[in-house]
């Protein structure tokens, strides 16, 4: 979003402004019930993918909800990455597989989470939950439409739990949004939304294969750049719509209450002709019943337009940038009323410090930091929350805040963005 | 709701009413009265931030209405004819110039929202503290008493009998409006929040447990004097540590005894627990003027108020007095 630093400062002023060392943070809804180990004791889990997103889930487990006793990968370097990990945060070792259908015997283990290629999502999901496993999924959801049809019959079959890792449903400055705007109307009536995600460098990434004889190939991937660049293959990966927009449109539908029923798109390889299939640039334009536009774009060339979602409503506009920074600017006459809101931990400190009025504060500083004590606050980031909630949900059967049915919504509308870029057409959604 | 859903159930729930936590504070806030007024609200209670902006919006209003830096405001007209004719003012301005009479009355003359010309005498409202002669001190109390205020309830008029007096509302305006954005509050159904405009005023509203943390620290006491948990009531705090004059070694702080026309010494900080925040801040300037012998006197006379001062001695002894049921104040000892 292009705008100066004082229209940025004034916007922060307006709403929601986190400061540098407050945490995207908040203890969410059951989360906040069960402080430590549930009832029940610790949920024990095997992860099923540890390359960079699942050693990312991995490095935010709050090991006393959780006890990774096993992992599974086809990479024996990301398994080592993993062991790293956990050696880290002071945990034991958890044991090493290969094929997730071994861990899945003979580990007594309750719960899966799983980050592997988007293409395995729906396979793995249905096999663990056949199994009687709980998973937590990252996103996005499936491949296509029949794999997260078959996740969610699987998972309502075994009575298991099904969480799709959306991590915006567990950042407190998304859920104060929801709760502060959206929902009170402060918006107004809102016509258009703009989702951006725009990055300057090539996707691809360059690692070489763990041992010179290191054969890919009986899991599906013909050469080692098919495996760890998947992302760039259509037979893997849905792209930028699926790696960075289905986040965006996922909290837009959850923002909206909503489901975009229709979309068109443009894109292509441009910039990076490295034999890769999947676009650097795509741009989508969708429709929700009832006449709200969205646009998507997610360009490999320039970042200066950062990366954001934006709600235009009839009595203001509402910016989340980079996950961590809201922005409220109102419209006609009470935008000349700055408000600012801010959320930050409670700790153990004073919610508040009195003493005779500063005539310096008569400038009006947003952030009296100093009146602010959030001493023994911690940081933790939505991941944690996210996972924390999941084991909760295990143990006492308190609500997720995603949930397979709105995670089917933006992998149905990725899908559906994909095949309009593809044909030129304006795609249904179903 | 979301207790009672079964794993079942929440396979095909929609979650669009999804519930915030306990653990943030959210702060809503905007300058009014050159400082920050601020509704701080526990996370759980997100949805009432929007009657937090309609609070802050009357902030606003009564900074309009009772500001002396614009020429519209309705303090500034009356400053401007009421020394020639009776001046009709409306509700609010009038509730307050009522409250301040009571007040003045009560604390024998040390609160006086008309001490403006000693605060120019001392070069106070310029920033630019000066000691004055005693022929300009005798000149600047005799334009100052809240005795030639005339009030006249029937017809909400106020009329002043002599010329050169000049209402403020400096030491009362800030906890006034938020007595006033705890009401606009209440209307919206919003239980519970902590109000705060600078640092000085504060007001609790349904703290739950022991109640809202508020610490109390005069800039020159050092240091942190005690905590306050308040359930429903209000803190205003005076102290001269952040306006003040040095002349010859002597400090000379901002606040004017209007009976005498000296800077009032002897206290340090004044903090005042009461059950509304126009009476704190308003009794908090009265003792940091009037002293341990005035705070004594009127919690002798009136319940539910609880003062707590820091006195000007080498150790710095604090001082509490009265009591008020709906607050806990913990001491530092």
């Amino acid at each position: 979003m292009n705008l100066t630093p004082e229209q940025m400062l004034n916007g922060r002023r307006n709403f929601l402004r986190t400061i540098a060392g407050v945490p995207a943070v908040a203890a969410l809804g059951a989360v906040s019930l069960a402080k430590g180990p549930v009832k029940g004791g610790r949920v024990r889990v095997g992860f099923i993918g540890v390359g960079g997103q699942g050693r990312a889930l991995l490095s935010r487990v709050d090991h006393s909800y959780v006890e990774v006793k096993a992992m599974t990968d086809i990479r024996p370097d990301s398994l080592a990455a993993a062991d790293a990990v956990l050696q880290k945060a002071g945990q034991p070792p958890a044991k090493h597989y290969t094929e997730y259908k071994d861990m899945l015997e003979h580990e007594d283990l309750e719960a899966i989470i799983t980050a592997p290629p988007l293409w395995m999502h729906a396979t793995i999901v249905t096999d663990c939950l056949n199994a009687g496993k709980h998973v937590l999924c990252e996103k996005m959801m499936a491949w296509d439409r029949d794999g997260y049809h078959r996740m969610m019959d699987a998972a309502k079959k075994n009575d298991r739990i099904l969480e799709i890792g959306y991590q915006r449903n567990y950042n407190p400055i998304y859920r104060s949004a929801f709760d502060g705007v959206m929902k009170t109307g402060a918006l107004g009536d809102i016509y258009a939304i703009r989702l951006s995600w725009a990055r300057n460098g090539n996707w691809r990434r360059n690692v070489d294969p763990p041992s010179k004889d290191y054969d890919p190939s009986k899991w599906g991937y013909p050469t080692w750049d098919h495996l760890n660049n998947w992302r760039l293959y259509w037979r893997y990966s849905q792209g930028l719509f699926a790696e960075l927009g289905s986040h965006q449109v996922n909290a837009a539908n959850w923002f909206l209450n909503s489901k975009p029923a229709r979309v068109q798109a443009m894109g292509g390889v441009y910039r990076f002709k490295d034999g890769r299939e999947v676009p650097d640039h795509v741009f989508a334009t969708f429709e929700y019943p009832g006449g709200i536009t969205g646009t998507f774009s997610s360009i490999e060339s320039n970042a200066f337009d950062e990366r954001y979602e934006a709600f235009f409503g009839t009595k203001g506009t509402l910016i989340i940038r980079n996950e961590n920074d809201a922005m409220l600017f109102d419209e006609g006459e009470a935008a000349a009323r700055p408000t600012a809101v801010e959320v930050a931990p409670k700790g153990a400190g004073a919610a508040l410090e009195t003493s005779e009025t500063k005539p310096a504060q008569a400038g009006g500083s947003a952030a009296a930091k100093s009146q602010q004590t959030t001493e023994g606050a911690k940081t933790i980031s939505p991941s944690t929350y996210e996972i924390n909630a999941f084991a909760s949900a295990i143990r006492c059967d308190t609500p997720l805040n995603c949930g397979p049915e709105n995670a089917s919504h933006s992998a149905s509308w990725t899908i559906a963005a994909n095949e309009a870029l593809k044909s030129g057409n304006i795609v249904a959604i179903p | 709701m979301a207790q009672a859903l079964t794993r079942r159930n929440f396979l095909s729930f929609d979650f669009g009413d999804r519930r915030t936590a306990d653990d943030h504070w959210i702060r809503v806030h905007r300058v009014a009265m050159a400082c920050r007024f601020e509704v701080m609200l526990s996370s759980s209670d997100s949805g009432d931030i929007a009657a937090a902006r309609a609070a802050l919006d009357e902030a606003d209003e009564l900074e309009s209405l009772l500001t002396v830096f614009r020429d519209t405001s309705a303090v500034v007209d009356v400053n401007r004819r009421a020394a020639a004719e009776a001046v009709t003012v409306d509700e609010p301005l009038f509730a307050l110039l009522a409250r301040s009479a009571e007040i003045h009355e009560s604390t024998g003359g040390a609160f006086d929202v008309t001490s403006t010309p000693l605060s120019r005498c001392w070069g106070f409202l310029q920033r630019d503290g000066r000691v004055p002669v005693a022929a300009a001190i005798a000149a600047a109390c005799a334009s100052v008493g809240m005795h030639h205020v005339r009030l006249d309830g029937e017809r909400r008029s106020v009329r002043f009998a002599r010329p050169g007096i000049e209402l403020n509302f400096g030491a009362i305006g800030k906890g006034f409006a938020l007595d006033r954005m705890r009401e606009i509050l209440r209307r919206r159904g919003t239980r519970r929040a902590l109000l705060s405009a600078g640092r000085s005023s504060v007001l609790g509203i349904g703290g739950r447990g022991r109640g809202w943390p508020v610490d109390l620290r005069p800039r020159l006491a050092g240091g942190r004097v005690g905590r306050l948990w308040i359930k429903e009531g209000a803190v205003g705090t005076s102290g001269a540590g952040e306006q003040f004059v040095e002349v010859d070694g002597q400090r000379y702080g901002h606040v004017i005894d209007p009976r005498s026309g000296r800077p009032a010494a002897g206290v340090l900080g004044a903090s005042v627990i009461a059950g509304d925040a126009a009476t704190a801040d308003a009794l908090s300037t009265a003792f940091l003027i009037g002293g341990s012998d005035l705070a004594r006197r009127y919690c002798e006379a009136h319940a539910e108020t609880l003062v707590v001062l820091v006195l000007d001695e080498p150790a710095r002894p604090t001082q509490v007095f009265g009591e008020y049921s709906r607050a806990t104040l913990e001491l530092l000892t």
